[in-house]
């Protein structure tokens, strides 16, 4: 499984902080925003950055692994 | 001590974070500090509280990576971040930032530097809590 968060704006859209997404081989970033983007447009609308176990992540291409922390982020607004 | 990186729930004492700054050097011969605050007015509506969400192990993650990148650019001695998280009222500390340097100039470029970063890397973000209603904080470019 793929454990993917979602914070502020972006999880009010989504109507949840974390959601499931099935594992397979040779999944890619892409694969999980794709499944994720069809269910809930109106949240990937505001996604601007993506994250891989704590880090940015620029390449949707990123192989992911089984049991990976994946976030789709809206642009942050602290301070 | 606590640590020079946190995000936390409780307010801070910006008394007892230069104190734990200035623990770190006797050669610290100048000190910068921005403490933003929430305030009750934002584009053009009552602001009653803001209410802060954090990805809270990456935002400290990045917190740290941008005090070290401070430290070395600015040549720093020690510096300090702390950001509040979950609700906080109209004229509440939000974040604190202090710089501490030989001298006043690479303090200041630091400060100014770290909160500018802060705003742009670090996965928080705010909802401003009015009569009208709530909404989200787009930033400001």
């Amino acid at each position: 499984m793929i454990k993917v968060l979602f914070f502020g704006p972006v999880a009010e859209r989504v109507g949840a902080s974390e959601v499931q997404v099935k594992f397979h081989a040779g999944m890619i970033l892409q694969d999980v925003r794709a499944h994720l983007q069809a269910l809930h447009p109106e949240a990937f609308e505001i996604v601007c950055f993506a994250a891989v176990n704590g880090a940015h992540i620029h390449d949707m291409s990123l192989p992911l692994a089984d049991y990976s922390e994946v976030v789709f982020m809206s642009r942050f607004s602290g301070g | 001590m606590k640590d020079a990186v946190r995000i936390q729930q409780e307010d801070f004492s910006q008394d007892e974070e230069i104190k734990a700054l200035q623990a770190s050097s006797k050669r610290m011969g100048g000190i910068a500090t921005f403490i933003g605050c929430a305030r009750d007015f934002s584009e053009g509506r009552e602001v009653t509280e803001i209410s802060f969400d954090a990805y809270g192990s990456m935002a400290v993650a990045e917190m740290n990576k941008l005090r070290d990148e401070a430290m070395t650019r600015f040549g720093l001695l020690d510096a300090r971040i702390v950001h509040r998280v979950g609700v906080i009222g109209a004229g509440e500390q939000i974040v604190f930032i202090a710089a501490g340097a030989e001298h006043r100039a690479p303090a200041l470029q630091a400060c100014h530097w770290l909160i500018d970063e802060l705003k742009q890397c670090v996965p928080i973000w705010k909802k401003e809590v009015t009569p009208q209603g709530d909404a989200w904080v787009t930033p400001h470019p």
